[in-house]
């Protein structure tokens, strides 16, 4: 008996959440109908919802879709490679510690957005300028994460290291980067979150690529089809939970150590 | 081999209110495959000792030498002879057991079939058989402390360095892991030099204490345990094991006493 009522309560508990959200959606579907809000300012969820499928319909969702996660997956590659590498160096040398450090402690607290003028004077409002403002977003929490993380690495495991016949270089490479290594994925996720930021908004300014779905959203608000927007939306907040759920599955995958705790 | 210190002093950095000594003039001669145990107060430097006697921090003042009894002329550096085995173990936690095992011979750059196998013999006898591929997270105190202990044995060096290796375990499983080591000690032959600040550990293990004082560590008194070997838990309850343990909870009470009032001395002061 107690046993069944144990299975009843987790079942309440995984399903309650999904019942708050059909219960705020049914809430908001409600409100919107019976006070006749016009469709301008909120549209219902049932027209969204139809909304949505005719832009997969037509294809617009994943024309501009795929073309955004190009420029998100390209700004965020270059921010990881030149992040994590630098990170790296920082970490094993003093010198490139001291050299790097004013610069990322003076850029790093400027808003990257304050670079828009700058940068599409530079490189114009093309694929250049939305990758470059997204990889250099991007870079800091990168870069920063992954010098912390080697500079962190436990005394102890050096030390262990050293008294079983390891050179320095062997210490470097087998204990200090592997140790490094849940702070670099930390870096990487904060460094994926703001990729997706910049790459959005950067497509929100300038018209000279009409694409992606940040140009889809500001397109839609100034004709206000506001059913696209709340669309576009959807599939901007869906497609980013995705992207976390797949780098959560990454680090399991790549460093199922972290799952347990220590280790020691 | 056998291990001479000679007239050991550490002193921490720092400014001149803040200096610490760790150690001072220590000198004592650890005889070849002979199980030393050092017995002190918390904070009394002995971790500091076999981690200078170890190569692995250098002495402020005085020196150690590893001489080889066999050739006694040649003074090996400090270190190539000796493997520790560390209280908070330090196995890495992204690597499997049979990587955290064989990670010395991988640094000699010995094939992976060759230095597998060498810790697959390993992992037989110190019991972990079948957890190969296991990380370290996955283990009990017990088997993570038994996967160190075969990481230092693969090295295959006459000294083994001991730092309080079993003082995180609980009673049952501790007392399991002094048998085991009881056994490689008498297998293998090894210079021993085992920290503890536990009484009972230092006899039923030691051929000899080295009893520290308090900070500035200092050694008090040399101890020699004369029970026979091979060594058993029984001789707990034995006449000459009482003895030793009244000598030596006489000569290590007072230090204890004096390392604590200094500790909270400085959680006062701080």
């Amino acid at each position: 008996m107690r046993k069944r009522k144990s299975k009843l309560a987790r079942m309440a508990e995984t399903a309650t959440p999904t019942a708050v959200i059909l219960a705020v959606l049914l809430a908001w579907e409600v409100v919107v109908r019976w006070r006749g809000i016009a469709p301008i300012y909120l549209p219902p969820p049932s027209t969204i919802t139809i909304y949505l499928f005719r832009m997969i319909g037509n294809g617009s969702i994943e024309y501009n879709l795929g073309v955004t996660l190009l420029r998100i997956f390209a700004g965020f590659a270059i921010a990881a490679l030149a992040g994590v590498t630098l990170g790296v160096l920082m970490g094993m040398s003093r010198l490139v510690a001291r050299i790097v450090d004013p610069w990322i402690a003076a850029l790093y607290p400027l808003p990257k957005i304050a670079l828009i003028p700058l940068l599409v004077i530079w490189l114009g409002t093309g694929e250049v300028y939305k990758i470059v403002i997204s990889a250099v977003t991007a870079f800091f929490p990168i870069v920063i994460s992954t010098y912390a993380g080697i500079r962190q690495t436990d005394r102890g495991l050096i030390k262990a290291a050293q008294d079983l016949g390891a050179n320095r270089r062997q210490i470097q490479l087998k204990v200090v980067i592997p140790s490094a290594i849940p702070s670099i994925f930390a870096g990487l996720h904060l460094g994926m979150g703001v990729t997706v930021i910049l790459i959005v908004a950067a497509e929100m300014i300038g018209s000279s690529s009409q694409s992606g779905m940040g140009f889809l959203l500001i397109q839609s608000g100034q004709v206000m089809e506001t059913e696209k927007v709340f669309a576009s939306l959807v599939v901007l907040a869906v497609v980013g939970a995705l992207i976390i759920k797949l780098q959560q599955w990454i680090d399991r995958k790549v460093a199922p150590w972290t799952i347990y705790h220590g280790g020691q | 081999m056998e291990v001479l210190v000679e007239n050991v002093t550490q002193v921490w950095p720092g400014r001149a209110d803040e200096q610490v000594v760790a150690l001072q003039d220590v000198s004592h001669r650890f005889v070849s495959q002979r199980f030393s145990c050092l017995l002190g107060p918390s904070g009394c430097g002995k971790s500091t000792l076999v981690q200078i006697i170890g190569g692995l921090e250098a002495a402020t003042e005085g020196r150690v030498r590893v001489i080889d009894p066999v050739n006694p002329d040649l003074t090996r550096p400090l270190g190539a002879d000796s493997v520790m085995v560390w209280q908070t173990l330090n196995l890495f936690p992204w690597r499997s057991v049979i990587d955290n095992i064989a990670f010395g011979l991988e640094m000699q750059g010995i094939p992976k079939a060759q230095r597998y196998e060498r810790a697959k013999a390993l992992i037989g006898s110190v019991g972990l058989a079948g957890f190969d591929a296991h990380l370290p997270g996955q283990l009990s105190g017990g088997m993570r402390q038994r996967v160190a202990l075969a990481r230092a044995l693969i090295m295959e060096r006459p000294i083994m360095l001991m730092d309080e290796p079993f003082g995180a375990l609980d009673a049952q499983t501790k007392i399991v892991m002094q048998e085991e080591l009881l056994r490689v000690f008498d297998q293998t032959k090894k210079t021993i030099i085992f920290v503890t600040h536990a009484i009972e550990e230092a006899i039923l293990l030691g051929d000899e204490i080295v009893v520290m004082t308090a900070r500035p560590g200092r050694i008090k008194e040399v101890l020699p345990v004369d029970l026979p070997r091979p060594r058993s838990l029984e001789m707990v309850n034995s006449k000459a094991f009482g003895a030793l343990f009244d000598r030596a909870f006489h000569l290590i009470r007072e230090e204890v006493m004096t390392s604590m009032a200094q500790q909270s001395m400085a959680l006062e002061a701080s």
